[in-house]
């Protein structure tokens, strides 16, 4: 889990272009939207896209991502349960 | 203050390849939305309301030379504007030769999509080889404005609008602005855009397309059905129309431009703002300018795109402008799709139609009202009171909010 | 008639950006392909606010901040915006992916960046400004469209909702492929015309003088002569109302055919009027009528004209004429004509 962590930060970093922000930077529990790292809608559906890239999940409404993308933890423990890839 | 009046209308849309075709689907309730026909694209799962015509349909009744490049955008805009000019008895014979002291006709177009087609369909020969590289230069959404003016070789000037979905409308604010400043004895405005892979796997990525039929302002709504059209109107000041009324007795003033309102709603690239500032401030504008009251509003042709986000914000806002007196509310985006930058003129139009002919276009596929509003929308033809005044609400990514008010005369 | 004033204008270009060091120093260039010269954006934004921003967005906010800064407007009553062709980067990665990789997985990001009035947008959410709002993009006139929506609306005294300060905005990136493709058009068809470039100009009017007041707007024309003949434009252009200038800007760019009409032109209806530059020094692009108006205006701000905007081979001497009124002359492909008038 902790493997998968990392990854997502680093993928999140990198697709969402947060310049000059480290993956330690990020507090896996911390909110991912508003407060905390402060994403927007377009940012979660980025999310949406990168979870079909890199894990095979396909999210069909973008309301499911409000739960999903609660926190990069909550995040990493979905893809884990349901990665096709 | 001068007058601003319509006399001249041209149309294609979902709904029929010219004024009447398109009044009478209206009158029959009848959707232009179907399957995909004509556009090439893997995304068959979508409702499209398309222009019923092949490329090759259109130049042909055209009558352009088929080695000429061509644009599906710029065909579809030639075809809406000839029926405009004729309609305005501004045939193309006729005024290939204007006299430029007493007529200077200004052409305004809005584009978003421009030369796209082509270019989505020729990227990788114009990256590897040079056999489409005349479709390299009418890429850009000025070419596609030139190449539907140079059609008639009419006007004295030509600008292009691009603000995406708000595009038409703010076309005909610049017409009524050209008219006011004498820059222009006659415009021509209103908007084109074809159906592209590019802009529908664009609303695609955003995940605002709904799968099946399209239903604006309705509780179970889950987005936009896409569709493709180009409308434009003749706008001319009173002065003009009354001295070439002298020359053509048919000539006919269809309505007048009685206020126009252009906002920002300043909050996101793609979301309306919950209470829906900026189409409150737009449609507050217009009804300022057109020195009106709420109360005198008889109908609001609204945005209404399908999506959760934009009616609920567009209801607000009428909720906010017009208490407990809000007048009959309809979308026709369940009729021919979003038009995208074609969409505020093309509206406009059927807007137009039923201040003319006094009925109300109904909201397509209506079922279950928005639990946040206090309205549902139209959903019977018949007017309460005679139509008098008439607005219609157009709205761009980015909060290019826009609402014209047309009246009666 | 209100009188028109534009009361601060910055630009990012191919000269060093937001100063004015191309007046004493400018920067020549042999290549065909020259892309702005970026400030330290660290400077102005935090990483957050520009993360999703490509180069164009980057240099519109920042120049626009720069001039309503400058000018103490906060809340413009206009934010107009003049492109050629928008956001060309993100319509690029967009159109990429879409024709090699098919129609799955494309980012919403670079298609919501991809729509002209991203520019003009922008500036309005960053500014929280709810005033009228438009984009023009109508080629090697975009900029042109703009400032004419502008001039018009701030001529109008009777509107109801009065429009006394405009945010005027003119911006084109070009992208090494676009470049490419636009080598195989007219456009930049031609060996040894002038390199293309990028522009990102913005300028603050106002129906105000101010202290910093740059110069007025005296005049903005256009015309389209898609079918017409010469002897058609001369008939029109001698009805505006345009008194003999002391120079005109004039858009040449060493391509013959291009630079032809303006000489023959200029000739025929402002003889003996001496000629400027500026796509010398700082290219060619959609909107680089915008730097045009740029120059002049900074010329007229400093009483002078410096040498390096001469034409090479023309004949005056640049200390015999007085700098108080400059006309900004473009012609794009010879159907679109238009005219901007300066005066001190």
């Amino acid at each position: 889990m902790e493997e998968l962590i990392l990854k997502l930060k680093e993928e999140i970093i990198e697709i969402l272009n947060l310049e000059g922000m480290k993956p330690e930077d990020i507090d896996a529990d911390a909110p991912l939207f508003g407060e905390g790292l402060g994403l927007d809608s377009i940012d979660a559906l980025e999310l949406i896209v990168l979870m079909e890239k890199s894990y095979g999940i396909k999210l069909k409404d973008p309301n499911q991502g409000k739960e999903i993308f609660k926190s990069i933890k909550v995040m990493a423990e979905y893809i884990a349960e349901n990665r096709t890839k | 203050m001068k007058e601003i009046l319509i006399s001249g209308m041209g149309i294609v849309s979902a709904l029929g390849n010219n004024i009447k075709e398109n009044l009478q689907s209206l009158l029959a309730n009848r959707s232009g939305i179907g399957p995909l026909h004509y556009l090439q694209t893997s995304h068959t799962e979508f409702p499209v309301g398309e222009v019923k015509m092949t490329n090759e349909e259109m130049i042909s009744l055209l009558n352009i030379s088929e080695d000429e490049p061509t644009i599906r955008t710029a065909l579809m805009g030639m075809l809406a504007l000839r029926e405009a000019l004729q309609n305005a008895n501004l045939s193309k014979s006729e005024t290939r030769n204007p006299k430029p002291e007493t007529q200077r006709i200004a052409f305004i177009s809005g584009t978003t999509v421009g030369g796209m087609d082509k270019s989505e369909q020729f990227y990788l020969d114009f990256l590897e080889n040079d056999t489409r590289n005349a479709y390299i230069s009418t890429h850009d959404c000025g070419i596609c404005t030139e190449m539907i003016a140079n059609y008639f070789g009419v006007f004295s000037q030509v600008d292009t609008i691009s603000t995406a979905c708000s595009s038409a409308a703010n076309a005909i604010i610049l017409g009524a602005e050209l008219l006011k400043s004498g820059r222009a004895d006659i415009v021509v405005a209103g908007g084109s855009e074809c159906l592209t892979k590019f802009h529908l796997n664009g609303f695609n990525a955003l995940m605002i397309l709904d799968r099946k039929p399209c239903r604006p302002f309705d509780a179970t709504r889950a987005g936009i059905n896409l569709g493709e059209g180009a409308a434009y109107v003749v706008m001319e000041t009173a002065e003009s129309f009354n001295k070439r009324q002298q020359e053509h007795p048919t000539l006919k003033a269809m309505c007048k431009l009685s206020g126009y309102g252009n906002t920002c709603d300043a909050f996101h690239q793609t979301a309306s703002a919950p209470d829906g500032e900026g189409a409150y401030l737009a449609m507050k504008k217009a009804i300022e300018e057109a020195r009106l009251s709420p109360e005198q509003i008889d109908y609001i042709n609204a945005h209404g795109t399908g999506t959760e986000n934009n009616d609920l914000s567009e209801g607000t806002a009428i909720m906010r402008l017009f208490g407990d007196k809000i007048p009959p509310v309809s979308s026709t985006k369940s009729f021919t799709g979003h038009t995208t930058s074609a969409a505020g003129c093309v509206e406009a139009i059927l807007s137009i139609l039923a201040l003319q002919n006094n009925f109300l276009p109904i909201n397509l596929n209506f079922s279950e009202k928005i639990p946040e509003l206090t309205f549902a929308p139209v959903v019977s033809q018949q007017p309460t009171k005679p139509l008098q005044h008439i607005m219609k609400n157009s709205f761009g990514f980015g909060g290019n909010d826009t609402c014209l008010i047309f009246s009666k005369i | 008639m209100n009188n028109i004033y534009i009361n601060s204008i910055k630009q990012i270009s191919a000269q060093q950006p937001l100063v004015e060091d191309w007046f004493e120093q400018p920067i020549f260039y042999s290549e065909p392909y020259i892309r702005a010269i970026e400030p330290d954006y660290k400077q102005f934004f935090t990483p957050n606010e520009v993360r999703r921003f490509g180069k164009i967005l980057k240099r519109a906010l920042l120049v626009a901040r720069q001039v309503m800064a400058e000018s103490g407007v906060a809340l413009p009553d206009a934010i107009i915006t003049g492109t050629g062709l928008g956001c060309i980067e993100s319509t690029e990665i967009f159109l990429d992916k879409l024709v090699r990789d098919g129609e799955e997985l494309l980012n919403p990001t670079h298609f919501m960046q991809s729509t002209h009035n991203t520019i003009g947008s922008l500036i309005a959410i960053d500014t929280k400004c709810h005033s009228y709002n438009s984009t023009y993009a109508h080629n090697g006139i975009s900029f042109e469209c703009a400032l004419q929506d502008a001039f018009m609306q701030m001529k109008r005294e009777d509107a109801i909702n009065r429009v006394s300060t405009a945010l005027v905005g003119a911006h084109d990136e070009m992208t090494p492929t676009y470049f490419n493709l636009l080598k195989k058009t007219p456009y930049f068809g031609k060996l040894n015309q002038a390199f293309a470039g990028e522009t990102a100009v913005a300028m603050m009017l106002s129906t105000e003088k101010a202290e910093k007041t740059i110069c007025k707007i005296e005049a903005v024309e256009k015309m389209y002569f898609g079918h017409e003949t010469i002897d058609k434009f001369q008939s029109q252009i001698s009805n505006l109302k345009i008194s003999n200038p002391d120079y005109i800007m004039v858009g040449t760019n060493d391509k013959p055919e291009t630079d032809n009409i303006y000489l023959e032109n200029c000739a025929k209806l402002f003889p003996n009027i001496p000629l400027l530059q500026y796509k010398n020094i700082f290219g060619e692009s959609y909107t680089a009528p915008a730097l045009g108006v740029y120059v002049a205006a900074i010329c007229l701000q400093r009483g002078v004209i410096p040498e390096h905007l001469k034409i090479s081979g023309s004949e005056f001497q640049i200390s015999d004429n007085s700098v108080n009124k400059i006309l900004c002359y473009n012609h794009f492909d010879n159907k679109n004509h238009t005219f901007i008038l300066l005066s001190r």
